[in-house]
């Protein structure tokens, strides 16, 4: 799963990651978080763009900057450095629509043998945990590293 | 430990540059929406059985 990635910049506990995409559209820049929930080391997976100019985040804007695929792998990227830090954690991922998830599910299935050597991988159908299996659709993800 | 430039460059975990001036924004919860949904789904479902293995 050796995909182009964009520099990233991170805070020192690698909760929050930074890049810039670099396209048609400009330079726009999007924030990875990792936000632990209700139960201990249980994180959620957000990811969005933030207005240079008002600061706002949006998880729900489409970009267009013709990046997707660097774009996708790039927040690919940050499970792996997150994992490192904190490797015990479960990481809960959904898009913020239903093609967003089937985005991050196709992202999943393409590079599901390399991410099965490092993670186990679930996916949320019919309101259970099921182990992640190719042509399924499911509502949300969840991954944990291997040890 | 120190890696090698071969060794960096197989490591799937990303060169990561650290901007201190992150640190603030990640204690905010910036996709507030987000993480009710995950909390919401933990409490619903709960997580799944795993099987310990090796890499």
């Amino acid at each position: 799963m050796k995909h182009e990635i964009y520099q990233l910049e991170s805070d020192r506990k690698l909760l929050l990651f930074e890049f810039s995409s670099v396209g048609p559209k400009g330079k726009i820049t999007k924030l990875v978080q990792y936000m632990e929930t209700n139960l201990n080391n249980y994180y959620n997976l957000g990811f969005g763009d933030r207005d240079e100019k008002t600061g706002e985040i949006n998880d729900t804007v489409i970009t267009n900057n013709g990046d997707s695929q660097k774009v996708l792998a790039t927040v690919a990227s940050t499970v792996y450095a997150f994992t490192d830090k904190h490797p015990d954690s479960w990481i809960h991922v959904k898009g913020s629509n239903t093609a967003r998830t089937r985005l991050y599910r196709i992202g999943i299935t393409n590079n599901l043998l390399e991410i099965k050597k490092d993670y186990h991988v679930f996916g949320l159908k019919d309101d259970q945990w099921h182990e992640f299996r190719k042509g399924n659709e499911y509502q949300a993800f969840l991954i944990q590293r291997k040890k | 430990m120190t890696m090698t430039i071969k060794q960096l460059n197989k490591s799937k975990t990303p060169i990561v540059k650290i901007n201190k001036a992150l640190d603030k924004l990640a204690d905010k919860i910036l996709f507030p929406e987000k993480l009710e949904e995950a909390n919401r789904i933990l409490k619903k479902v709960g997580l799944p059985k795993t099987k310990r293995t090796t890499r």
